[in-house]
């Protein structure tokens, strides 16, 4: 695979300073979930600091809110940590179809780009690495736009966490939040290509809780699901060949 | 910070970040397809299927129907959500009607 610049897309040398203006847009979507996460993260009993942590660690949006309503259920760390590895394993995707761009990297490099890998920064750098020329220049933009994205998450956080301190704690609508939160990422991600996954793991996730002790049931209803969905695309795929049977999760 | 807690952080990391890095450690760069990739996709809605149904349907452990605020508030902000797509909105909406219900119900 090659990567050239498109040159009618002008000549002006794209840097650093380029790149964290364009991660401006990831910015203001950022802001408000991050400072979302801060307060729930407080009101289930983190500090504000330890939300920081970690948001300047693990850096994965979804997992963190995942992670903090684990932790309030009474999951263990490993069981945690499982999840988090089932649900963050897509970041190896992107990370694939990223290092293309950066045949030459360094070992620093390396190290460096791949902390500020997202969803939003990995299709925004997709988008806009393509018209940049040259892979030094490249590795600039990505620096720019990754570190603009990542120091809003970290930011937007602890202002969440502080202002999570102050709010009164007794308003029994917070241990709903977190539901809700899921609740409606699930309206805006079920589609007509996964919908029997989502059935399939909700009936099972409820079948097992009842029958196993612990959070266990989390994992296996996931991971059986999810399983037997990509099985099922794939025989249909296979089926009706040239027809897609993939995207939008 | 609790053991517990540092525990849990040190572990997301190591899986998040691991899956961020190693392609820029090991690999020229390719694309994953077929199973693995389904598979891939498909897992963040089953985890929040396995996350919100369960808590919503059996919230003391127990199948509950009727009066669980949580299962009716649940339902309330889906359709809520639908109608409305704004991430803030939705779970002030969601915190604001189980609230009510829970005080309702009991």
């Amino acid at each position: 695979m090659s990567y050239k610049a498109d040159t009618s897309n002008g000549t002006i040398e794209k840097g650093f300073t380029y790149g964290l203006s364009q991660s401006l847009t990831i910015a203001i979507g950022y802001a408000p979930v991050a400072i979302t996460f801060g307060i729930l993260a407080t009101q289930f009993g983190l500090t504000f600091w330890e939300a920081g942590l970690m948001s300047l660690f693990v850096y994965a949006g979804a997992s963190q809110f995942i992670a903090i309503e684990m932790i309030h259920q009474g999951a263990t760390p490993l069981m945690i940590g499982v999840t988090t590895l089932i649900l963050n394993i897509r970041h190896f995707i992107m990370s694939l179809s990223v290092v293309p761009y950066f045949p030459e990297r360094s070992l620093p490099w390396s190290l460096g780009l791949a902390q500020g890998l997202t969803d939003e920064t990995f299709v925004l750098n997709t988008k806009v690495l393509k018209n940049v020329e040259g892979e030094e220049n490249r590795r600039r933009v990505m620096l720019g736009i990754n570190l603009g994205a990542y120091a809003t998450w970290v930011s937007f956080t602890i202002l969440g966490g502080i202002i999570g301190k102050w709010l009164p704690i007794q308003f029994s609508g917070f241990q709903f939040a977190l539901l809700a939160l899921f609740i409606i990422l699930t309206t805006s991600s079920l589609s007509k290509k996964n919908y029997l996954t989502y059935i399939l793991a909700a009936a099972l996730a409820v079948f097992l809780k009842l029958l196993i002790p612990g959070k266990i049931y989390l994992i296996i209803s996931v991971v059986v699901a999810a399983g037997i969905g990509a099985w099922w695309r794939g025989k249909k795929a296979s089926e009706s060949v040239g027809c897609d049977s993939q995207k939008s999760i | 910070m609790s053991i517990q807690l540092l525990e849990t952080v040190l572990l997301m990391t190591i899986v998040t970040y691991g899956s961020r890095v190693l392609p820029f450690l090991l690999f020229k760069g390719k694309n994953v397809k077929g199973f693995a990739r389904d598979f891939i996709e498909l897992v963040p809605i089953a985890l929040l299927a396995a996350l919100v149904v369960p808590e919503l349907i059996t919230p003391n452990g127990t199948i509950v129907i009727v009066n669980n605020p949580f299962l009716w508030a649940g339902i309330l902000t889906f359709l809520f959500s639908k109608f409305v797509p704004n991430l803030f909105l939705g779970i002030l909406f969601g915190m604001s009607v189980f609230w009510g219900l829970d005080k309702l119900l009991v």
